[in-house]
């Protein structure tokens, strides 16, 4: 019998190994016999659509989650990971998707808080010279007093990152850490970390569904899809359609919707000198202008926090502009029922149940949001009728095909993807939509809802709607919009069509040059 | 001597030492406030607790004759009461401020049931500090005698600031407070950061009602709080949850309740009852000067008050 | 419903727990409470005089409840309710009786309705917690009462209780035919009714639960949420406020520290137990009237102070609390299963 080491924080990078990692919540099987192998000093890729299970089985690695078969092999050995403390001690760190850093503290604050051996009392004396000591050899510099609340994203990243170089981490997992980033960003962060591997300090295992990260930084590929092992092998002897054909399943042919030619329309909705503020009263949108005309989809692409949230917030209703005004069909709007039932202007935010519906009321209610206060669903001026919100909804439910045990059930039940139905059923189904605001419409959801949803929009544009598309998806963007404009710092800063599209001076623009 | 022949320095005088002798209940409460929303929770019921810490800090006070017994007692009740709070406020779906009413109520209910065999008899107070030994004036030895809750608060403060600042317990409370996802990927435990954070805190309160009962008025009546839990949320707003600026944000308080009786012990009891609303209408005010809707406060826990 | 019946045994049974280690025997505790709430006519009269304010003092918590506002500003409302009742009944105490009720009913309705809205326009303009902003009124409240009875209002002649001038017994609300059950609980029963029915199935009840559910699809959906929320808190107030007219009018005769007699952190207990639902708010109004008019005979033959409600009520609120966050763990199976 193999006696097992007891547990020493490593020096330098271990391989690290899954065999037929299985994890299941419920009934639903997230790793089905998941195996995979990160040799010492390599950088590896894991692929996968979202909902794959990527972040599942690297939870496991972590701690988070134990699965329920298969084993984790650290340098060979059979090991129990019950948390991220374990983890740690096997010198496995994690960047998450999400920060992680305390926003009210410093980064110095964040980066000793992060240590588990911290002591019970902190003398900060000793500890600023140790850290500062450790930026000396950091691969990128950070002021060590300032808030991490006051960190832009891309900082804030970095900051993520110096915190397992400072931990010591000698296997370093990286969950989709570009998203936040712009792509020369990206490039010098993963960059450095390529550096790091190379010089044989670590090695990474990194979750991503960019083939540009792969082909730049990667050694080494495994593919997930729905939750079951889907391919794996070599960077080098790989093509990006081998990647793609194992991560789609090979049935992937975006269908393209039909874009009726048309003439330009009247101004649908005229954005005149907007500006709006962030949470925290940093202004997000300054002297903001556009018009979109009817009959046109207007794209918007930028890095997430340029203020794109802000400003359909505001064309919501959802947050106060702090000066500008909006101008619909010619008429000043501000948002009161009255004129967005006038005007017929709707919308699809992005994380519909947050922003769309009121969980607790049924799906039939929150089909009803836009009618419920007019006949015939009102009855004697202020009676609402069930019965007919009820076939009122009944109908839309079909049509959209939401999957839901009845118009009863509370909205809050359905799943992401019928939650977006059933919103899409009440701001398009009727057929009343003069104005559009949609942002992010398809995100998290699979291809077949994908493909409804953007035909959904372009077939609004082609009835005469005047669409403004809000997206993070550049994909989406070039394929629905008719124009394109990047948001960089609350400020629009380019303006291109689809057809002149270059995706390097589209970046270059989001990345604000 | 009379008031009158200090003229309108009585006034100041009994002002000022109201700050103290009122302001310490406001300072424990506040700060044990201050403790349980930097963990990134309201504890509205500190009200019950601070009654159920009068009323038990009198009980033993009087059983034992040990007002120190009495104190202790206080804060294990208070201890006693926030494990109570924690384990609701730790449930999913349970509201801080609902459970903070049910506390509330509950706390005083508690309170004044168990008191009854305690209104008559008169237990041992607190020692006073005297302070004013070098005045031939009265009235300035009375308003330096000064309860030694006092100071323990005033240490609280100071040591609280630098829990915070320089403890890795303090710096996990203020993590679990301001991003308890933060704080989870971390490894530290968010329930148990929150459970103990609610306790201690609690323990504050049952200490502040500790005062009352066994210093200033220093006898048990039902009305003996008045609010004075439900004002420290307020006054932490007002502190921007730092616990230095806690201690002098309960003196200015404890100043204000003091108005309406320093004036009528110079004769003047026009408005006596209005005086009375004083602390809650400055608390008020402090509340609509310091709010807005637009942003979100300086110092406040990134989570609080937000499900857990 | 079957959550806070149940809950409600369980508090019952800690109740009789609590009792137990008193030396009480809980059975005969239960038992004299019965008998002294609905054991007779007589005592169930008692119970509905008791049963009146709360109804209207619950609806103060749960008309705002339902946008997703905690007020719990009911004592001072029903106070200043009560007292702008008195004020405006002594200034037309010479009109006919009808008229001195009906204006004495609208002046505590806008008493009451104006001091919460006041919380809501804090909120809603300036973000102050409603929660602690009304809480606070209840106490400015009381010392306006304070003030005014001891001063401008005061009736040299009530020596013991600083009170108002009294409303003639003549113009006060009459009790209902040979009953001791005054007015007042019509006034309770109906507003209950039209709560319910403007909650559940007017449109402004589908507004403001939206608001409630969720604010930002109600800011999306073009609702004017502050407009809607300061009507919400007015009504509310009214409610309490015709509460303190009821027992200005009904009962004392005159505005007085009576008014702060607890009816409007009770009415708290009744909205939360009832689920903010108009029509239960009258079923849990009349168990918890009764077990308030309990509370004398809890003194006299048991030796249990005042109190004991209190603390029952605690246990009531604690013990729904806790069984809610169970009610999401069952529920959250179901769903997985499913």
């Amino acid at each position: 019998m193999m006696t097992i080491p007891p547990v020493v924080r490593p020096a330098k990078p271990f391989d690290l190994e899954l065999v037929k990692v299985t994890k299941r919540f419920g009934s639903f099987v997230a790793n089905d016999q998941i195996s995979l192998k990160v040799p010492a000093g390599t950088f590896h890729a894991l692929l996968g659509e979202n909902g794959a299970g990527k972040s599942t089985l690297v939870k496991c690695i972590m701690g988070f989650h134990q699965a329920e078969e298969g084993d984790i092999l650290v340098h060979g050995h059979s090991r129990e990971i019950n948390s991220p403390y374990d983890a740690y001690q096997f010198g496995i760190g994690m960047v998450y998707q999400h920060f992680t850093l305390v926003p009210a503290m410093t980064v110095a604050e964040n980066l000793v808080l992060s240590r588990p051996d911290t002591p019970g009392i902190i003398n900060w004396k000793d500890e600023m010279a140790r850290l500062r000591e450790f930026m000396q050899t950091a691969p990128f510099k950070m002021d060590l007093d300032t808030p991490a609340s006051e960190l832009a994203a891309g900082q804030k990243q970095k900051v993520e990152i110096l915190k397992q170089l400072y931990l010591d981490s000698k296997f370093l997992i990286l969950d989709e850490p570009t998203s936040v980033l712009t792509p020369s960003e990206a490039d010098e962060v993963l960059g450095l970390i390529r550096d790091k591997v190379k010089a044989g300090d670590l090695s990474v295992l990194l979750i991503t569904h960019k083939f540009r990260e792969v082909f730049g930084f990667c050694d080494e590929i495994t593919v997930l899809r729905r939750g079951q092992f889907a391919g794996h092998g070599l960077v080098k002897d790989l093509t990006a359609d081998d990647m793609a054909a194992m991560m789609m399943g090979g049935q992937r042919e975006t269908k393209i919707v039909p874009k009726a030619v048309r003439e330009r329309g009247p101004a649908g909705l005229e954005i005149k000198g907007l500006c709006a503020n962030k949470d925290n009263g940093v202004p997000a949108l300054t002297n903001l202008n556009l018009t979109v005309h009817e009959g046109e989809v207007v794209g918007i692409a930028g890095v997430s926090g340029n203020g794109q949230r802000e400003l359909v917030e505001v064309l919501a209703g959802q947050r106060p502009a702090t000066g500008g005004e909006l101008v619909v069909h010619g008429a000043s709007y501000h948002g009161t029922r009255a004129e967005t039932a006038e005007h017929g202007f709707f919308l699809l935010p992005e994380e519909p149940l947050r922003n769309a519906c009121v969980p607790q009321m049924s799906v039939a209610e929150n089909i009803a949001f836009r009618s419920f206060d007019r006949p015939p669903m009102t009855r004697a001026g202020c009676l609402v009728s069930r019965a007919a919100i009820r076939s009122f909804a009944q109908d839309l439910i079909t049509r959209f095909s939401v999957k839901t045990r009845s118009p009863e059930t509370p909205i809050g039940d359905l799943s992401g993807g019928n939650v977006q139905r059933a919103v899409l059923a009440r701001e398009l189904g009727p057929g009343t939509a003069r104005v559009l605001i949609a942002a992010n419409p398809c995100f998290g959801l699979d291809f077949a809802a994908v493909e409804s949803i953007h035909g959904q929009i372009t077939e609004a544009r082609n009835r005469g709607v005047a669409v403004l598309l809000v997206s993070e998806d550049l994909d989406e963007l070039l394929a629905l919009a008719d124009r394109l404009l990047v948001i960089s710092h609350g400020e629009f800063v380019y303006e291109t069509t689809p057809a002149q599209a270059d995706i390097k001076t589209i970046g270059h623009h989001m990345a604000g040059h | 001597m009379t008031s009158e022949s200090i003229g309108w320095w009585g006034v100041v005088l009994g002002i000022l030492a109201g700050a103290v002798r009122g302001g310490t209940p406001f300072l424990l409460v506040s700060l044990g406030e201050c403790l349980t929303e930097k963990s990134g929770k309201i504890n509205l019921g500190l009200e019950g607790t601070l009654l159920m810490g009068a009323m038990s800090a009198y009980a033993v006070s009087y059983k034992t004759g040990s007002p120190w017994a009495g104190v202790a007692a206080a804060g294990a009740t208070g201890a006693l009461m926030g494990a109570l709070h924690a384990l609701l406020v730790s449930r999913p779906k349970v509201n801080d401020i609902a459970a903070g009413i049910a506390m509330l109520i509950f706390g005083t209910g508690c309170a004044f049931f168990l008191s009854k065999p305690y209104i008559q008899p008169s237990a041992p107070q607190l020692p006073a500090v005297a302070l004013g030994g070098w005045s031939q004036v009265a009235q300035v030895q009375a308003a330096l005698r000064i309860s030694p809750l006092f100071f323990l608060g005033v240490a609280v403060a100071f040591a609280l600031q630098w829990f915070f600042r320089a403890t890795r317990w303090g710096m996990h409370v203020r993590a679990v407070g301001d991003s308890p996802a933060a704080a989870r990927a971390m490894g530290i435990s968010v329930g148990r950061t929150r459970f103990l954070a609610i306790m201690a805190g609690s323990a504050l309160g049952g200490i502040g009602g500790a005062h009352l009962t066994l210093f200033y008025p220093g006898a048990w009546t039902e009305a003996i709080s008045s609010g004075q839990g439900l004002m420290a949320v307020a006054l932490v707003i007002f502190a921007r949850w730092n616990p230095v600026q806690c201690l002098w944000a309960s003196l200015l308080f404890g100043g204000a309740q003091a108005v309406g009786p320093s004036l009528q012990a110079v004769g003047i009891s026009t408005g006596y009852y209005l005086w009375n609303a004083s602390p809650y209408i400055l608390t008020l005010l402090v509340m609509v000067l310091t709010c807005s809707r637009k942003r979100t406060l300086v110092g406040a826990p990134g989570a609080l008050g937000s499900p857990s | 419903m079957a959550i806070p019946t149940g809950a409600v045994v369980v508090a019952l049974a800690l109740f009789g727990l609590f009792c137990a280690f008193q030396g009480k025997n809980p059975f005969a505790v239960f038992a004299a409470i019965n008998k002294a709430a609905f054991g007779s006519w007589y005592s169930f009269q008692n119970t509905l005089v008791r049963a009146a304010p709360l109804m209207l003092t619950a609806l103060c918590t749960a008309l705002p409840a339902r946008l997703g506002l905690v007020i719990i500003g009911n004592e001072g409302a029903l106070v200043v309710g009560g007292l702008s009742a008195t004020a405006a009944g002594l200034a037309c105490a010479t009109a006919p009786v009808a008229v001195v009720i009906s204006v004495m009913t609208l002046a505590g309705m806008v008493g009451g309705g104006l001091w919460i809205t006041v919380c809501g326009a804090l909120y809603y303009q300036r973000g102050v917690n409603e929660t602690i902003s009304s809480l606070l009124m209840n106490y400015i409240a009381i010392a306006v009462l304070n003030h005014l009875v001891n001063g401008p209002m005061r009736d040299p002649s009530s020596l013991n209780k600083p009170s108002s001038f009294p409303i003639p017994d003549d113009k006060m609300l009459p009790a209902m035919g040979d009953s001791n059950v005054h007015y007042g609980l019509v006034f309770g029963l109906v507003a209950c009714v039209i709560a319910w029915a403007l909650m559940e199935h007017a449109t402004f009840g589908f507004k403001v639960r939206m608001i409630g559910g969720n604010i930002r699809a109600a800011r999306m959906s073009g609702l004017p949420v502050a407009r809607l929320g300061l009507i919400t808190c007015f009504l509310a107030g009214a409610a309490a406020g015709i509460a303190g007219m009821i027992e200005v009018a009904a009962v004392h005769g005159r505005a007085n520290e009576s008014l702060a007699a607890g009816y409007g952190y009770a009415g708290i207990l009744v909205a939360f137990v009832a689920r903010y639902r108009g029509l239960p708010i009258i079923l849990v109004a009349t168990l918890l009237g009764g077990i308030l008019a309990s509370g004398g005979i809890l003194q006299r033959q048991f030796k249990l102070p005042d109190a004991t409600i209190l603390v029952f009520q605690g246990l009531v609120f604690l013990v729904i609390l806790f069984s809610d966050s169970l009610y999401g763990k069952f529920k959250f199976f179901k769903e997985r299963e499913a």
